[in-house]
C-alpha cells in the first residue's frame, strides 16, 4: 500500500488534472479544430451561431 | 516427450484438404513447437468457419434503439444550429437552444466535434458550466480506446470512463473502468465477451464488478444472445441479469422504408415485479423520418422530423400518457449552415 503522503499527492494531482480537463476539454478541440481544418475558417464564424 | 522431439512441420501433415497451412515460421524455442502447432491449427479451425463478428456487447439492441423513439423524443421547444467548418478532417460546432420543457429547465449548450480517420474528439458545455467530453482514439481498424468524462463544478457529479474495445475475427472484447481511484482501487469495472457460435447465434457474458469501498466489492454476471437472420433482415437479442431482469427485443426490416422493433423487458426481482412491452415503427421516407410507438404503460408517441432542405428540419413530438391522462408536445427546428462552398464539401456542383 502507497504512504498516506503519497495518497495525498495523488489526489492533488487527479484533482488538478480533472479541473485542467473541465477548463481546457473545449479549448483544446476547437483549437485542433481551429488549426487543423481545411480551409481555416475565421474566428467569427467559429463562435457566432448566426454568421 | 515423443511430440517434442518430433519435428515442428508434424503437425501439418494432417491429410484433410479444408485447411491450406501457409508455411511456417521455424520458432525461436523448439521446444515450444507443438504448442504453437495446436494453436495455429487452432486458428485456422477457426477460421476455416468464417464466423462473422457478433458486434460489441454495447451496440445487442443498436437497431431497436434507433427505430424505437425513446432516445429521440423532447417537449417543449429547441433549435440546434450545426455549422460544419471543415469536411475532412470533420470539424463542426453546435448551438442548441431549449426551452418550455416540463422536466429541464431552459438550457443553452455548445458542442464542438473534431475528427480525423482515428481520432474523434467531442465536447459540449451548457450554461451552468458543466462539460461533457469523449474521445476515441483508434490503434486500428478494430482496436479503439475510448475516454468519457462528464465534469462539472458540483461536488459528486463527476464521472469518468475509461474503455478499451477489440473486436476480433469471430468475437468481441470489451473492458471499462468507471470512476477508477488509482491509491485504493474502488471504482465500476464492466467486462464483456462475446463470440460467435454459428453464422447466426452469438453469445456473451457481461461482468460488473463494483467496488464502491474497499471493504464492499459486488460481482454480477449477465449473460447475452443475439440472433440474426441470414439475411440480417430480422434480429432477436436477449438479455438475463442476475437481479431477475430479462429484457428481450425484436427487430425486423420490412422493407428499405419501414422497420419494426419490439422490447419486453421483465423484473422478477422478490421486491419488485413488474413488466413492460414497447411496439415501436420507424418510416424513412425520402425528406423525412416518422417514428410511432406505442407501451403497455398506456403511452403513445409519435415523432417527425421532416426535411425542407438538405440543410433545414423540422421537428414535431408528441406523446399521450392515457393512464396518467397527461401529454408532452414538441417542436423544434435543425439548421446546418456551412462555410464551405459545394466543392469543398466534395459534392458534385449542382445545375
Amino acid at each position: 500500500m502507497p504512504s498516506e503522503e503519497t495518497k495525498e499527492r495523488i489526489t492533488k494531482v487527479v484533482e488538478l488534472g480533472r479541473t485542467a480537463l473541465h477548463y481546457g476539454w473545449i479549448p483544446l478541440i476547437i483549437y485542433i479544430g481551429y488549426t487543423r481544418s481545411t480551409p481555416q475558417p475565421t474566428l467569427i464564424k467559429l463562435i457566432s451561431p448566426l454568421a | 516427450m515423443a511430440s517434442i522431439s518430433s519435428p515442428p512441420t508434424d503437425g501439418f501433415t494432417d491429410p484433410s484438404p479444408s485447411f491450406s497451412p501457409s508455411p511456417q515460421k521455424p520458432s525461436l524455442i523448439p521446444g515450444i513447437a507443438p504448442l504453437t502447432n495446436v494453436f495455429s491449427r487452432f486458428s485456422q479451425w477457426r477460421k476455416s468457419l468464417d464466423l462473422p463478428n457478433p458486434g460489441s456487447v454495447e451496440n445487442l439492441q443498436k437497431e431497436v434503439k434507433t427505430t424505437h423513439l425513446t432516445n429521440f423524443i423532447f417537449d417543449g421547444a429547441r433549435a440546434d444550429l450545426t455549422k460544419s467548418l471543415s469536411m475532412n478532417p470533420a470539424f463542426q460546432v453546435t448551438h442548441s437552444f431549449a426551452l418550455g420543457s416540463q422536466t429541464a429547465a431552459p438550457s443553452y449548450n455548445f458542442g464542438a466535434v473534431f475528427a480525423n480517420s482515428n481520432v474523434f474528439l467531442q465536447g459540449s458545455v451548457d450554461h451552468e458550466g458543466n462539460v461533457n467530453a469523449r474521445m476515441n482514439q483508434g490503434w486500428t481498424e478494430n482496436c479503439i480506446t475510448k475516454m468519457q468524462a462528464q465534469l462539472s463544478s458540483q461536488v459528486g457529479h463527476n464521472m469518468i470512463q475509461l474503455e478499451h474495445d477489440y473486436q476480433g475475427q469471430d468475437y468481441s472484447l470489451n473492458a471499462k473502468a468507471v470512476n477508477p481511484w488509482p491509491t485504493d482501487l474502488t471504482g465500476i469495472f464492466i467486462g464483456s465477451y462475446f463470440q460467435s457460435l454459428t453464422k447466426n447465434l452469438a453469445v456473451g457474458v457481461e461482468s460488473l464488478y463494483q467496488r464502491p469501498t474497499p471493504e464492499m466489492a459486488e460481482l454480477s454476471t449477465s449473460y447475452l444472445a443475439k440472433i440474426t437472420s441470414t439475411d440480417k433482415n430480422w434480429i432477436a437479442t436477449a438479455q438475463v441479469q442476475p437481479a431477475g431482469i430479462v429484457q428481450a427485443t425484436y427487430w425486423q426490416k420490412l422493407s428499405e422504408k419501414v422497420e419494426v422493433a419490439a422490447d419486453l423487458q421483465l423484473i422478477a426481482a422478490p421486491a419488485r415485479r413488474d413488466a413492460i412491452a414497447t411496439l415501436g415503427a420507424k418510416y424513412d421516407l425520402r425528406m423525412a423520418t416518422f417514428r410511432a410507438q406505442l407501451d403497455s404503460t398506456g403511452k403513445i408517441s409519435a415523432l417527425l422530423e421532416q426535411r425542407f432542405a438538405p440543410t433545414f428540419a423540422f421537428l414535431v413530438s408528441g406523446e399521450i400518457d392515457h393512464l396518467k391522462n397527461a401529454a408532452k408536445v414538441g417542436v423544434g427546428v435543425m439548421i446546418e449552415s456551412s462555410s464551405l462552398t459545394p466543392e469543398e464539401m466534395g459534392m458534385p456542383p449542382q445545375p
